[in-house]
């Protein structure tokens, strides 16, 4: 590599990185992100409820853990984390164009893929934490009996990797749907509650068409609880082509999404 | 002296509506003015010249380079987009800075900048709040403050003067006459002639997506004085100063309004005409409400021009 190509690679990570800190103040401030913090704390307070009628109830048949885990397949894996990503990924390039602020970013000295990449990160990481923490307050309450079981931490790192992974491949997913579609949500709720509900229960490889195919491959199979029917006729990819897998999804779509919106001209409304 | 700005046969539709035509133009250092009316394809022409949207035919070089996706361009050039928009959670202050920061500046430095903008533009002690609580005019000298914080060396201003009260204008103007003495390229569009008059006296006249004249102002300004004028007058004696109009040879026609105290008064030469009035009114004690000129506006003049 010379040293132009060297220069030009560490300007564009820096352009990157730029726009990253400006879209991580802009997003902590709008009123979508603190909606959804809210929404992600919903589980917090489902898990109270739960351990206060175990509690007031005698009720100990299932465990804090198999709870936890069926919390993770049913809110998190097929509603939050899709929820999230659908209104973070299409929001990035649209809301530049609804809100004609769009002129501000592209008339700087940043390549306009680095803005794509910079907001998509930044959005993540947003994501990443929302659920983060939802989840670990979550975990706690859920598992208040057996927190010296240092073992149950494992699993608990372990379902929130799959969750930031899930979030890391949708939100990409729906950053280069929103590059080029005006109506994004509509589309991203047909995907997210139609094709990927859907394609998982399909036998055979049909069923690898969908992303959450991928995320439920590296999450333990409950083996109690109501939800278990839910991943009925799943058969699951090896862990390490899983993650493979995912991370080449997530790469292909943040590609397009930089390609459409570096060529693509978008044409404000007066 | 060489061109700063370069087009070559540019021309933009937006489906089957033509937004520009066929425009080849050299911007020289300076300030250039814009004008045209409403909906002429001025702002169509900025955003080709500043790489927002592509053109269909024909190329835009700033300094010799295409400008289309070229955004190390952007270090030299500085823009004010017409839309009234903004990031409306973040204050004056944090939406300066986070814009100067993305032309790779250090921290301290992007502050300084963003500080001595925020000075220029008299918004220093309303940094702190946040940009949906501004005004019209606050918004508006956000606006320039953001194409000028980088001290850029192509000005591109898209109707700064909208929004503006008076003396807000003033000093816009007088911001933007400084740019010019200092050396460097200014081109701002606005449809209000005489705005454009108080900036500079080199203009590009575009109407309905083509140019149609190119050069010193006065030129335009002949063409405005040829243009007969229609003069509404609402007053206590309408009749009394049309008798009196008759009379002058400026003054080629008259008619009554519809309401009983309006006249209105077609004249090839406006200056003689504004200073007959005075003299009139006072002689005759008419006591004046309203004078008013319902075609003095640029689209009136363009149609006169191209002779709708």
């Amino acid at each position: 590599m010379d040293r132009r190509t060297k220069q030009g690679i560490m300007n564009f990570l820096q352009s990157v990185k730029l726009c990253f800190s400006f879209f991580l103040s802009l997003g902590k401030k709008s009123r979508r992100t603190k909606v959804f913090y809210v929404i992600s704390f919903v589980p917090i307070l489902m898990a109270l409820a739960i351990k206060l009628a175990q509690f007031f109830y005698s009720h100990r048949d299932i465990s804090g853990l198999a709870i936890f885990s069926n919390m993770i397949m049913v809110f998190y894996l097929q509603f939050l984390i899709l929820i999230l990503a659908l209104f973070f990924g299409t929001s990035l390039c649209s809301e530049e164009l609804e809100g004609k602020t769009l002129t501000y970013l592209t008339t700087r000295p940043v390549p306009k893929s680095a803005i794509i990449l910079g907001k998509y990160a930044a959005y993540t990481f947003l994501t990443i934490i929302m659920t983060g923490v939802g989840l670990l307050f979550t975990f706690l309450i859920l598992n208040l009996d057996n927190l010296l079981d240092f073992s149950l931490y494992v699993l608990f790192l372990r379902d929130l990797v799959v969750l930031w992974l899930g979030l890391i491949c949708y939100t990409a997913f729906f950053t280069f749907i929103g590059t080029f579609l005006k109506k994004t949500i509509l589309f991203g709720l047909l995907f997210s509650f139609g094709w990927e509900n859907v394609i998982q229960y399909f036998p055979g490889s049909t069923q690898r068409f969908a992303i959450v195919h991928y995320l439920k491959s590296l999450l333990k199979v409950p083996t109690s609880g109501g939800f278990s029917f839910l991943l009925f006729r799943l058969e699951p990819t090896p862990p390490g082509i899983a993650v493979l897998m995912l991370l080449l999804i997530s790469g292909i779509f943040l590609f397009l999404a930089c390609l459409f919106f570096s060529q693509k001209e978008y044409i404000l409304q007066d | 002296m060489t061109a700063v700005i370069e087009t070559q046969n540019l021309s933009k539709w937006y489906g089957n509506i033509l937004g520009l035509s066929d425009v080849s133009l050299q911007i020289e250092r300076g300030i250039t003015g814009i004008l045209g009316p409403n909906g002429a394809g001025k702002s169509t022409f900025l955003k080709l010249l500043t790489g927002q949207i592509k053109p269909n035919i024909g190329r835009v070089t700033i300094k010799e380079e295409p400008i289309w996706n070229n955004y190390p361009l952007f270090q030299i050039i500085g823009f004010c987009p017409e839309q009234d928009s903004f990031y409306g959670e973040l204050t004056g202050w944090e939406f300066l800075k986070n814009l100067l920061i993305l032309y790779h500046l250090p921290r301290t430095e992007a502050e300084d900048k963003a500080k001595k903008a925020m000075d220029i533009v008299e918004l220093s002690s309303d940094k702190d709040r946040v940009i949906r609580s501004y005004s019209r005019g606050m918004r508006q000298r956000l606006k320039v403050a953001q194409a000028i914080a980088h001290d850029p060396e192509i000005l591109i201003l898209d109707e700064p003067l909208n929004g503006l009260d008076p003396l807000g204008r003033r000093k816009i103007i007088k911001l933007i006459k400084s740019y010019e003495q200092e050396g460097r390229t200014v081109i701002v569009s606005s449809h209000v002639l005489p705005e454009i008059e108080a900036m500079t006296q080199t203009i590009i006249l575009i109407h309905q997506g083509k140019v149609f004249a190119q050069g010193n102002i006065h030129y335009i300004r002949d063409l405005i004085e040829s243009h007969p004028h229609i003069v509404s007058i609402k007053c206590n004696d309408p009749r009394t100063l049309a008798k009196k109009f008759i009379h002058q040879d400026f003054v080629l026609k008259v008619h009554f309004g519809e309401t009983l105290d309006s006249l209105l008064v077609e004249t090839n030469n406006r200056d003689r005409f504004f200073a007959l009035v005075p003299s009139l009114v006072v002689e005759h004690q008419i006591e004046v409400k309203e004078i008013t000129s319902p075609d003095d506006n640029l689209q009136a003049v363009f149609d006169y021009l191209v002779g709708k």
